[in-house]
This record gives structure tokens, sequence and C-alpha cells, in this order.
């Protein structure tokens, strides 16, 4: 996908993510502008790096 | 909390600068491009003689600083937010300075290899000093402090530190030059333009491939091995290399060479393959520029190679000749194109939604037979000038193709200023606002 594809979905799967369920990402790059919106809107995340270069990033509601 | 239901539909701007701070030096950059092209043209004779006539001098630093370098100090103000998480300090005011410290510093730096006068050398390397000590302070604070966790941020942080390393060796040049100071030109010379386009620019580009490739040609990734390898193998090289050849210890020259030519090699074949297992279904001009650019590179190490290992003497200065026009009209041009038909639509594009629905998409800002025509055109250039290390009258063509050539890709540029501009729906906040 290209930009800004990859945020869209992601922030439209977010809108359905049902309380305690988790959302992972698997990206190929690190995504700092998805990460300034989830911290904005009480979000957390983790991201790993796999060495085949795929980012995987966990996204949960913070309590 | 966050709202449910209605959380982000925003694309995030906070942490990007303004349009104008990259606009400025990517719209300049083909004014430099151009200028190289006619200055080839006139001059052919004495670009193609030697590497160290003041005219192959004069037009290698109009394509370094004018149009590489501008390109680069533009695109990594812009990038570094979304590419390691981390944004320039003052990044409206670094963009104003050193948008006009480098352009200043570049004339004057022509103008003293073109006889205007031992001052003139001063006078660049003061401006030039100042200029991009801020930047590289400034660009190397935002990387420090950056927290990105892949390949891209190691191999940005090696490239921003050669860059300092070229300035201040630079810099001695040209101070040396204009005062009198008893300074080892050749082997400065050598050392900077090493520093300048392996340790800053190959860097660069291996950095910012890592993002942009996968993101624009929708490839997989780079390997994390192979991408953390590569831009310390290119250091270790560089390393071997600056000790070998100031010193005269031909085989540690020669093992930092192959070192270079090595990892220059891997990077090339790794985005080959990269690019040939895309999984675009349109044709796209850009990855033809990123072919072109890969190629460039390795006719570049090739010929670098030959002139470490059995060169001929008469063969000399026409195979230095060529592996200039290889490295600095051929691939980091192309490199350079490649990445800013997809880098300005985005850019375009990104600030025109955040007016609100009804932006242009990415590809309708610029289109493809803009750029398709400049490919083609750069591509002839380069073979032309390539074939002026046998004769100046087809480096005084090729000379006249590459400034052809920055004159369609300025020409491209402007179309996508002026899609923006066209744009009259006010300025807002992020839109749609958040519940």
């Amino acid at each position: 996908m290209m930009p800004p594809d990859p945020m869209r979905r992601t922030l439209a799967a977010l809108t359905s993510l049902p309380d305690g369920e988790e959302l992972t990402l698997l990206l190929y790059r690190e995504p700092f502008p998805l990460y300034a919106l989830l911290d904005r809107e009480g979000y957390v995340h983790a991201t790993e790096l796999e060495r085949d270069g795929t980012y995987r990033i966990r996204i949960r509601l913070g309590r | 909390m966050p709202h449910r239901g209605c959380v982000m539909t925003a694309l995030a701007l906070d942490e990007s600068p303004p349009l104008h701070a990259p606009l400025r030096f990517f719209a300049t950059a083909p004014i430099w491009g151009a200028a190289a092209g006619v200055l080839t043209s006139l001059r052919a004779e004495r670009v193609t003689a030697s590497r160290w006539t003041p005219e192959a001098f004069a037009v290698v630093h109009v394509l370094a600083l004018g149009f590489m370098l501008q390109v680069m100090a533009g695109a990594l103000l812009q990038l570094l937010p979304v590419a390691v998480g981390s944004a320039v300090p003052r990044v409206r005011l670094l963009a104003r300075v050193s948008h006009a410290g480098l352009n200043a510093g570049t004339l004057l730096l022509v103008a003293a290899f073109l006889g205007a006068g031992p001052g003139w050398f001063a006078a660049a390397g003061a401006v030039l000093l100042a200029t991009l000590a801020a930047y590289v302070g400034a660009v190397g604070l935002c990387l420090a402090r950056a927290r990105a966790i892949g390949p891209t941020l190691p191999a940005l942080r090696l490239a921003v530190l050669a860059l300092g390393v070229t300035v201040a060796l630079g810099v001695t040049l040209a101070l040396g030059l204009g005062l009198g100071w008893p300074v080892p030109i050749v082997e400065l010379v050598h050392l900077h333009a090493a520093w300048g386009v392996l340790g800053f620019g190959l860097c660069l580009v291996l950095g910012v491939a890592y993002l942009v490739v996968p993101m624009f040609q929708l490839t997989p990734a780079y390997p994390v091995p192979v991408a953390r390898a590569l831009p310390l193998t290119v250091f270790a090289g560089l390393g071997l290399w600056s000790v070998g050849v100031p010193l005269g210890v031909e085989p540690v020259a020669f093992a930092g060479a192959a070192v270079l030519a090595a990892a220059t090699v891997a990077f090339v074949a790794q985005t080959l393959l990269l690019l040939a297992s895309s999984k675009r279904r349109i044709r796209d001009t850009t990855a033809w520029y990123w072919r072109l650019g890969l190629c460039c590179l390795l006719l570049a190490a090739a010929s670098a190679s030959w002139l470490h290992v059995g060169c001929p003497p008469q063969l000399r200065a026409p195979l230095e000749y060529a592996t200039g026009v290889f490295v600095l009209a051929g691939a980091f041009p192309a490199l350079i194109c490649g990445m800013l038909y997809k880098i300005v639509p985005f850019l375009v594009w990104l600030h025109l939604s955040r007016r609100g629905p009804g932006a242009p998409l990415m590809h309708q800002v610029i289109g493809e037979p803009g750029p398709r025509v400049q490919l083609v055109t750069h591509a002839a250039a380069v073979i032309a000038l390539a074939a002026g290390a046998a004769s100046p009258l087809l480096a005084a063509f090729g000379g006249a193709l590459f400034a052809a050539s920055k004159v369609l890709l300025g020409l491209n540029l402007v179309v996508a200023i002026s899609v923006y501009r066209s744009d009259h729906r006010p300025a807002g906040p992020a839109a749609p606002a958040r519940c």
C-alpha cells in the first residue's frame, strides 16, 4: 500500500477494535506519524523489528 | 480515554515542516543542474582534460553543492520526522538560512574556481563553514535525539557525520587557497571527494532508500542484517582508503577501495532485486530512475576499481573523468529525481488534504509524461557525457542534454507547485476534526 493507505486503514480498524483487544500491524517502516496520533488519543503501542525488515506494531487502548 | 468510533482520521502534520522549507531547496536545484550542463558544454575541452582543471572543479561543485547537496539538505528537513521520528529544531529558520548560505557559498566558490581571485575562495569557505556547521549541528542534534529502531537512523547518522568531515576538509582547502595556508592540497582533495561522495552521498542514499524504496515502489523491505551492515562497511572502506591514499600505502588503499566497491555492488544488487519484486501493477517512471541511478553506481564502482588495479597511465585522466560522470551526473541525479518525483507530489497531496476532501491524488500532481521525457533526456545526457572521455565534442553535447534534463525537472516541479498554489481552499486544521 502507498501512503497514506496504511495509516487510513489502521485508523479505520482502531475505531472498531473491541475493548481489551490488540491490533497488530505489519509494515515496512516505523510509522512515526501514526505514533503521534496514537499517543495523542491515548493508545499504547509496542514495536519490534524482524530480520526481514518487517515492523510488527501492537496497538491497544491505554488504561 | 479515547473517544471510540470516531477516533482519528487526520494525518499527522504537526511534526512536518511547512511546505516551503524543503521546496525552496528543490526549486533551486534544477537551476544549478542546468548551469552545470551549460558550463560543461562551454568548457568541454578543459572539463574533460583532467579532474584537476579549475573548470572541472567548478562543474563538480556546481553539481555537488548546487544540485546534490541542495536537494539532500531540503529532503532531510522534510524526511527526518517521518523517517526517524525526530523533528529538526528551528526548521523554518534553518531552511531559510541554510538555503541562502548554501547558494551564496556555491556562487562564491564557483566564481573562485573560474578565476575571480583567491579572496573568493576565502569568502566561500567562510560562508559555507557558517552555513553547513549550523545545518550539520541542527540535523545532528535531531538525529542524536531520535529513537527509531530501524537501519535508516544509523545510516543517516553516519551520513551527517561524513558531511561534517567533508565540510571540514573542503573549508580547509578553500581557506588554504584563499589565505595562502600551506595545506597538502592533493591529499585533502582526495579525502574531501571520497568523504563527500561515499561517506555522505552513498550513506544518505542507503538510509533514504531503506525508507522510500519499500514505501513508494511497493517492494519488500531491505533485510535488516544487510541494511545495518552496508553503511558500516562503507565507513570501514572509507577509513582504510583514507589512511592508504594520503600515506601512499597502496595495499591499504586497495583494500579500502575493494571494500567500498563491494558495498556499492551489494547495495545495487539488493535494490535491483527488491525493485524486481515490486507489487506495483502500473509501470512507474521513478522505478526507472532508480534503475538508471543504480546502473551508474555500478559503472562508477567498476571504473573506480580499475583506477586502483592496473589502469594504464594514458587512460587515467579519461577514466577519472568517466567515474565522475557516472557518480555526479549519472547516479546521484537519477536517484534524486526518482525520489523527488515521489516526495514532491506526496507533500503537495499531504498539505492539500489538510484542507479537506478534494485534494488531487499523488499521481495527478505531476503526471507521468513529464518525468518520462526527463528520464530519457537524462539517460542520453549521461551516455554522451561518458563518451566525452573520448571526445570533448560529445561532452559538450552531453552537457547541453544534461542542462535540458534539469530544465525539464524544474518545469515538472513548477507544475507541482502550481497545483498547490491553484488550490484556494483555506488552510485549516487536519481534517476532519477529531470527535
